[in-house]
């Protein structure tokens, strides 16, 4: 019998099953599709911005209190979020897949096992100090605006906007998913220092399609890493950052990574006063692109391998068609098959499916807005004209997108009169109400941070 | 302040306007149009784009009916490509009055409209998704029609017989001279509304084209010019549910015809009076409207995805006594052969004839002609109907030779739907995708930014349907804000040929069926006629692709907005979950909403901002 | 072939919203530009697609002219293998490999179909010849000139893993044991598929004697081919008529309430989803009682085992203390009755069994697929990530001694073919691994346990 069966796919429910499987319970993993995490930056946005205000957060912890109090993070508070993120750090260590507060990290990571073995010993994560906690960053996004980050992986880290050293955004000929001089201009109009450069790498590639996701596993191949490194590091100039279109490879990203931060640096070098930063400080980074965003395969790989290493099993393509509960407890769920449903059983549910776009939540045309798996209570706007506001950039956002479950702070599912619906089922990520994940640029914080706070009420509840 | 001199000079940049150019120009007037926003701006772009071949009004509205199964034949020949042959029925539902199909048949017997009776099982096999519960079915040739290639075709031959287009020119001043009883329009001043410059254009006679907005016009010649705005909503399905066009077999009515035009059908239309033609709310009562009625016809279609809703407006007109001035106009309908059944009593009841107002005649005025009401289906007839009145006025005698001039891009034959497809398929251009929805390729792009006037993306979405398909511009926006920019960039201005958006919009790199344009420069005769006079050449900022994308934030906002205003009366199920993800990507990833501001605003901000199709929440 | 535009399938693009992740997870658009992916082949093109267009003739004049009749657009579709990779991570529910394979039929329908292609969808045809003298045939099919000659003159992939005819039919041998066979008040029904009627018996005869063990009468009802391997070369006539006369022959059974095993995941998915999705019989009674009634034969054993049915008299399957690993991979097809992974339920059973589960993709070869001159690189491509987790595994077991990885695991015959070609390693059907278990069935010579 399971423990737990996690219902989504997505950071929340991938993560939310790790810390569950780590402390020892029996885990199961079932999605409709795979997850969001294909579609986001691969950074950690935590809350970059907050209604009303224009500019971004410079701390979410002091943030915090601006937030509606049902919100998920004022049911968490800042100690919470912060074990949760540690957790996470934690995580993407063992994955090898370090994600750090950008400007904490000073060297380059350790290769995994198969990888560069002598570079392994400079590989090193900080612990974000108390003097850092909260502090958000700025990392380029792909029309050059700044992206309110907390977290990100190592190669997003040099994209961070607080460093002063110029900016070189390079772009790859015939690619439709980048566009190099739009970013740069965007850069120098907020004082930035960027020129552009392209790279043609038809010579590498030998394939029509030029999308990042391909780029990304032609670079995995060894012979195609040398080429690119050699003319990535003639185009840089001594002291540039510079700025590549996320497609650093896949599965041999950080050997990559590595190759050209090392080349990058070593010309470099020749102008005498960079030769101190061979391997301290990070030069070459990545600008997340349009879905599917290989920074997110990349993290949704480490989390399935992680799992998979834990003996959790994520099978996708499980659409739920029904459940069964006697009184306050689930006892089964039911899946569509080919032919007859199939039968779930666990001890306790987990639902993370997501809010409107992960299709957790589904609102129709007259109005009714539905919670897609346990039918549950949800706070949604009363009707279909109060949905949405006239302006699609409106900051405010729109109020249908706040449409989601209310949680009590042990995250189970609440009815109208604030009890818990079901005594074995949590509910964590975008389903939640109060919160417009994407508006608030918070989509990874809210994953990380409810998914981990469900699965310790599991674990406690065993 | 730069002058132009010029014969004709036609206000409107529509259906009607650029087809009054094409005539005028072709019977050798010299010629000058000016739109004030894009080609196809105004109600010629928000139609369904159905070509009718009349039988919808064979009862209602006889002249009418005569009027378009006339033009259906020429424009077939004229404007081939522009036409994809879909074939009509009138299909008879069981709420539908038992003797009206009779009658139907009858009537179109009596006004020369080919309408044949097949057997309703058979139209089923051909229309699967049909309701089956239909009990008789009348074939008929209605057609889709691409209006805003039409427009361009029809444009691009006036430019060819040697008219001048002026889009984002908008008209502030008439220039009256003389007295009662000598009256005369003399002239006209222009404002570019994307320089801010004015334009003065001296003109022997000014012909008002301008549809809905054909009262303002007339208005500032002092002439009153009461027009019936009826404001039709139209929805957009996610994917065509037909490939024939389908109407109910009644008298016409709200949300009774579907017409698949290129990936979509659309689903029409309402008929509410309006009393400004801009600015145009959309009800949820209309959708629903739509959707309860579209379900008659296709059972389920309300809960198929809809991708977008917007509303045109019909510029109908129906002469009446003018107070202290006897009524004079030809207006057709005046004189019908074959009276309507009832008398208009408001916009859906108004005659669909055209309306041409010589107001030498009507009001004294001389250089004057306002020409409206009618159809899509017949803007080529009212232009003839315009320019003969011109020659009238200007006393010259030259025959009308539009309808056996088929303008650039015949050649290609009719529209099909697989043809971007076959075109991508054959020279492997996935990767060179800019809107994948539409399969609109870079090179597209990029043709009709360097050729075409281009102030907003919504333009290059008129042109090369940009954005037009399911995520709404959510991945194509970004894409063409970056190519664009990279055109001002540098490699921009290298234009080589003479490349229009005459033609199908084609994928392919080569267009193997249109011809060159040495072959287009000979098929396309008159040399000879006369050009209009001053500093036109002197290229417009409006006509400049380097001005159009000196602004790429607000380019880019721009086209969210516009695209958002469509979908925001639609948003429910996938539809809703689509525009969570485009809002994912411009929010999450690109932060678009915080991007530095550009200076300034379009021509045409303000439009997308005001023409909201929802009401604010705290409102 | 009735209509193919109106059903849950063709509509189903409606649920796109373009997200990419079903071409993220592609296995065939990633190693070649001749697919240009799920996203662009199904719902973006179906909507360019037409369907044949309707046309309006007048003698009087110009009014309108016929267009060529069912003129298709786009022919790179043809290139999706029909893995359905991309149905199972759709997170929006488009059934792209439907769209699909709807618009190959489509293709086939206007264009023809080939020779080879038509042979190649007579799996069954292919299957009764040979078996008449399997020697001979099995000589004629495989001799390096012969295969040579299929390749030049009809597209059949020199290299490609060709079955061989086994020496005797599943019949045959149910024929000759029919003494032996187990009479019970219990019965099961069993759809064996070509392949195991033609050239893999043994994995019937394991599958008999597991059911046998639990006290089940297996009846194995005269059946055809599922008509599978034509829908996936778009000749859904012929398909259509194969899979009739299965509803026919199994009605009386269906109607009788047993349960139809298969242990071929392709043809159980055909007679639940694929038949009466893609043929539009999903209305048809007959149609949906055997979609109902069918299972594939590890999701019943599930059952059995959750309602503690299964007898618990598991060995393990080598003698010695080392764990027996056995990398297996839960072929597409088994993926897309979306049943989870029931023989990893059940194999974990064994005692000193030590699964590997393989999260590749595909294994390349999808039916029919990498038969094909043109496509037999492309699905030795597809399979490059499943072969080397196989040699990974091998090699692991090697370096810590645990003795050597001499079996991969695989629920369809097909893809076990790929796996030994792409390997080198036999493969087994996990219900020989579970006879075996039982001590009825010798897993190397792949016959019954005692010879029978």
């Amino acid at each position: 019998m399971l423990d737990l069966l996690v219902i989504g796919a997505g950071l929340t429910g991938l993560f939310a099953a790790y810390t569950a499987a780590r402390a020892g319970l029996h885990v199961r993993v079932i999605a409709h599709g795979a997850g969001a995490t294909h579609w986001h930056a691969g950074t950690i946005d935590l809350l970059g911005y907050v209604e009303n205000r224009d500019e971004a957060v410079a701390n979410w912890t002091q943030a915090l209190p601006e937030l509606p109090p049902a919100h998920p993070y004022r049911l968490l508070g800042v100690d919470a979020i912060a074990t949760a993120l540690d957790a996470f750090q934690q995580f993407t260590v063992a994955a090898a897949l370090p994600y750090v507060r950008p400007g904490t990290i000073m060297s380059l990571p350790a290769p995994s096992a198969s990888e560069d073995e002598s570079s392994q010993t400079r590989g090193q994560v900080e612990q974000i100090d108390n003097d850092n906690l909260g502090r958000n960053c700025q990392l380029i996004s792909p029309v050059g605006a700044p992206r309110p980050v907390y977290l990100a992986p190592t190669a997003q880290q040099a994209g961070n906007l607080e460093d002063d050293r110029p900016l070189v955004i390079v772009g790859l000929e015939g690619m439709p998913e980048f566009y190099p001089a739009l970013s740069a201009e965007n850069l120098q109009k907020q004082g930035f220092y960027a020129r552009t450069a392209t790279l043609n790498l038809s010579p590498l590639l030998r394939r029509r399609d030029i999308s990042p996701l391909q780029m990304a596993r032609t670079l995995d191949k060894l012979d195609a890493q040398a080429q690119f490194t050699e003319m990535v590091a003639d185009m840089a100039a001594p002291g540039e950052r510079v700025g590549l279109p996320a497609l650093l490879g896949m599965d041999a990203h950080t050997r990559l990574l590595t190759q050209l931060q090392e080349a990058v640096v070593d010309r470099g070098r020749d102008s005498a006063q960079h030769s101190d930063r061979r391997g301290t400080v990070l030069s070459v980074f990545e600008i997340p692109t349009l879905p599917p965003s290989v920074p997110g395969l990349r993290l949704d790989a480490a989390l399935r391998i992680q799992l998979a290493g834990l003996g959790v099993r994520v099978e996708i393509g499980m659409e739920v068609c029904g459940f069964h509960a006697t009184g306050r407890r689930i006892q089964w769920i039911e899946t569509e098959t080919g032919s007859r449903p199939l039968r779930h059983t666990a001890r306790n549910y987990l639902l993370a499916t997501g809010g409107i776009l992960g299709g957790g939540i589904y609102a129709d045309r007259c109005g009714r807005v539905k919670e897609t798996v346990f039918d549950l209570p949800l706070t949604a706007p009363h009707a279909r004209s109060h949905w949405l506001r006239p302006l699609f950039l409106d900051k405010r956002g729109h109020p249908i997108f706040q449409a989601g479950v209310s949680v009590n702070h042990h995250f189970r599912p609440l009815d109208q009169s604030g009890a818990p619906v079901y005594d074995n089922l949590w509910a964590a990520g975008s389903i939640l109400a109060h919160t417009d994940p994407i508006r608030e640029r918070s989509r990874e914080g809210i994953a990380i941070a409810t998914g981990y706070a469900a699965a310790n009420g599991v674990i406690k509840s065993q | 302040m730069k002058r132009m001199q010029t014969e004709i000079l036609v206000i409107g940049g529509g259906a009607t306007g650029t087809g009054v150019a094409w005539d005028a120009a072709l019977r050798g007037f010299r010629t000058v149009l000016v739109e004030k926003r894009d080609l196809t701006h105004g109600t010629t772009g928000r139609y369904h784009g159905l070509l009718h071949s009349g039988a919808r009004y064979v009862l209602k509205d006889p002249d009418s009916a005569v009027e378009c199964i006339s033009e259906n034949r020429i424009l077939r020949r004229t404007h081939t490509h522009c036409i994809e042959d879909t074939s009509g029925f009138f299909v008879v539902t069981p709420e539908d009055e038992d003797d009206y199909p009779d009658r139907f048949a009858a009537a179109c017997r009596r006004l020369d409209v080919p309408c044949t009776e097949i057997p309703a099982a058979s139209a089923l096999r051909r229309e699967p998704l049909l309701n089956p519960r239909i009990s008789r079915v009348f074939e008929l040739p209605d057609a889709a029609a691409d209006s805003f290639l039409a427009a361009h075709a029809t444009a691009q031959a006036a430019r060819q017989a040697g008219a001048t287009l002026l889009p984002y020119h908008e008209l502030t001043r008439l220039h009256l001279s003389g007295g009662d009883g000598n009256r005369t329009l003399s002239g006209a001043t222009i404002l570019d509304t994307v320089s801010g410059e004015e334009l003065h254009i001296d003109a022997d006679l000014v012909i008002n084209a301008a549809g809905a907005w054909s009262g303002h016009v007339a208005a500032l010649a002092d002439v009153e010019v009461k027009m019936i705005l009826g404001k039709g909503v139209m929805l957009a399905t996610n994917a065509r549910l037909t490939n024939t066009v389908i109407n109910r077999c009644k008298m016409p009515g709200d949300g009774d015809i579907l017409v698949p035009i290129h990936t979509v059908t659309v689903i029409g239309t309402t008929d509410e009076r309006v009393a400004e033609p801009e600015d145009l709310p959309i009800e949820q009562w209309e959708i629903d409207l739509m959707l309860t009625e579209g379900d008659k016809l296709v059972p389920g279609l309300s809960r198929t995805r809809i991708l977008r809703a917007w509303a045109g407006v019909r510029p109908l007109y129906q002469e009446t006594q003018l107070p202290g001035r006897p009524a004079q106009s030809e207006n057709r309908a005046q004189s019908s052969k074959y009276p309507a059944t009832k008398l208009p009593q408001d916009s859906r009841d108004a005659t669909r004839a055209l309306a041409l107002l010589d107001h030498q005649q009507r009001d004294g005025l001389r250089g004057f002609i306002t020409i409206t009401g009618g159809k899509w289906t017949t803007f080529r007839l009212m232009a003839e109907s315009a320019v003969d009145a011109a020659c009238e006025q200007l006393g010259v005698s030259r025959p009308c030779r539009t309808a056996d001039t088929p303008v650039p891009g015949v050649e290609q034959g009719h529209y099909w739907l697989g043809h971007r497809l076959n075109e991508v398929e054959d020279e492997n251009l996935q990767s060179e995708l800019v809107c994948e929805c539409e399969l609109v390729t870079r090179s597209m792009l990029e043709g009709a930014v360097q050729r075409n006037p281009t102030v907003t993306l919504d333009d290059l979405r008129r042109d090369v349907r940009l954005g037009m398909g399911p995520c709404q511009g959510g991945f194509c926006t970004y894409r063409a804000v970056g190519i664009l920019h990279q055109l001002r960039a540098g490699n921009a201005s290298s234009a080589a040929g003479e490349w229009n958006v005459a033609h199908m919009q084609s994928p392919a790199h080569h267009h193997r069926d249109s011809p060159t344009p040495e072959q287009q420069a000979t098929a396309s005769e008159p040399a000879s006629v006369p050009t209009p006079q001053g500093d036109f050449r002197q290229r417009s900022a409006a006509v400049d692709p380097q001005a159009a994308v000196s602004q790429p934030n607000l380019l880019l906002r721009d086209f969210l907005q516009e695209r958002w205003k469509g979908v925001a009366p639609i948003l429910w199920g996938q539809q809703l979950r689509q525009e969570r993800l485009d809002e994912l990507i411009y929010l999450s990833i690109l932060n678009a909403d915080h991007l530095p501001v550009d200076d300034g605003e379009s021509p045409l901000s303000s439009f997308y901002r005001s023409d909201s199709s929802i009401s604010d929440l705290d409102r | 072939m009735q209509n193919t535009t109106v059903n849950s399938v063709g509509l189903s693009l409606n649920a796109c919203i373009k997200c990419n992740i079903c071409t993220s997870y592609c296995p065939v658009s990633e190693v070649t530009d001749s697919f240009p992916g799920p996203k662009y082949a199904a719902p973006q093109s179906e909507r360019f697609r037409d369907f044949g267009h309707p046309y309006y003739e007048d003698d009087s004049g110009p009014i309108s002219r016929p267009l060529a009749a069912g003129r298709m657009p786009d022919a790179s579709v043809d290139y999706c293998s029909g893995c359905r990779v991309c149905n199972e991570v759709c997170p929006t529910g488009v059934r792209i490999a439907e769209i699909n394979a709807r618009a190959r039929a489509r293709i086939v329908a206007a264009r023809g179909l080939s020779l080879r292609n038509r042979l190649l969808g007579r799996n069954e045809l292919l299957g009764r010849m040979g078996s008449v003298a399997p020697g001979l045939a099995n000589f004629a099919l495989h001799n390096p000139l012969s295969r040579k000659l299929a390749a030049s003159l009809f597209g059949v992939a020199e290299k490609a893993p060709l079955p061989r005819w086994h020496r005797e039919t599943l019949n045959r041998w149910l024929a000759r044991t029919r003494a032996q066979r187990l009479r019970s008040e219990r019965k099961v029904i069993y759809f064996h598929g070509c392949a195991t009627q033609y050239y893999e018996p043994f994995v019937g005869m394991a599958a008999i004697l597991v059911l046998e063990h639990l006290g089940y009468e297996v009846i194995v009802p005269p059946q055809n081919c599922c008509g599978l391997p034509m829908l996936s070369n778009g000749e859904f006539g012929a398909a259509e008529s194969y899979h009739r006369r299965n509803v026919a022959r199994l009605a009386q059974y269906v109607n009788a309430g047993y349960p139809i095993l298969g242990t071929s995941t392709s043809c159980t998915l055909t007679l639940k989803e694929e038949a009466p999705e893609l043929l539009d019989l999903e209305s048809d009674a007959g149609t949906r009682a055997l979609k109902l009634a069918t299972w594939d034969v590890f999701e019943w054993l599930r059952e059995r085992l959750d309602q503690d049915q299964l007898p618990s008299d598991l060995r393990p399957l080598k003698q010695s203390d080392q764990p027996f690993i056995l990398p297996y991979h839960a072929p597409c097809q088994l993926r897309a009755h979306r049943i989870g992974k029931p023989a990893l339920d059940l194999l974990a059973r064994i005692p000193n069994l030590d699964l590997r589960e393989s999260q590749a993709r595909c294994c390349g070869i999808a039916g029919t697929y990498g038969y094909k001159t043109e496509k037999y690189q492309i699905a030795m491509d597809v399979g490059r990530e499943l072969f080397d987790y196989v040699a990974s595994q091998a090699n692991e077991s090697d370096s810590d001694s645990r003795g050597p990885v001499s079996f991969t695991a695989c629920d369809s015959e097909t893809c076990r073919w790929q796996l030994e070609h792409g390997t080198g390693l036999p493969s087994r059907h996990p219900i020989e691994l579970l006879a075996a278990a039982y001590g009825l069935y010798d897993l190397q010579a792949r016959r019954p346990a005692g010879g029978n």
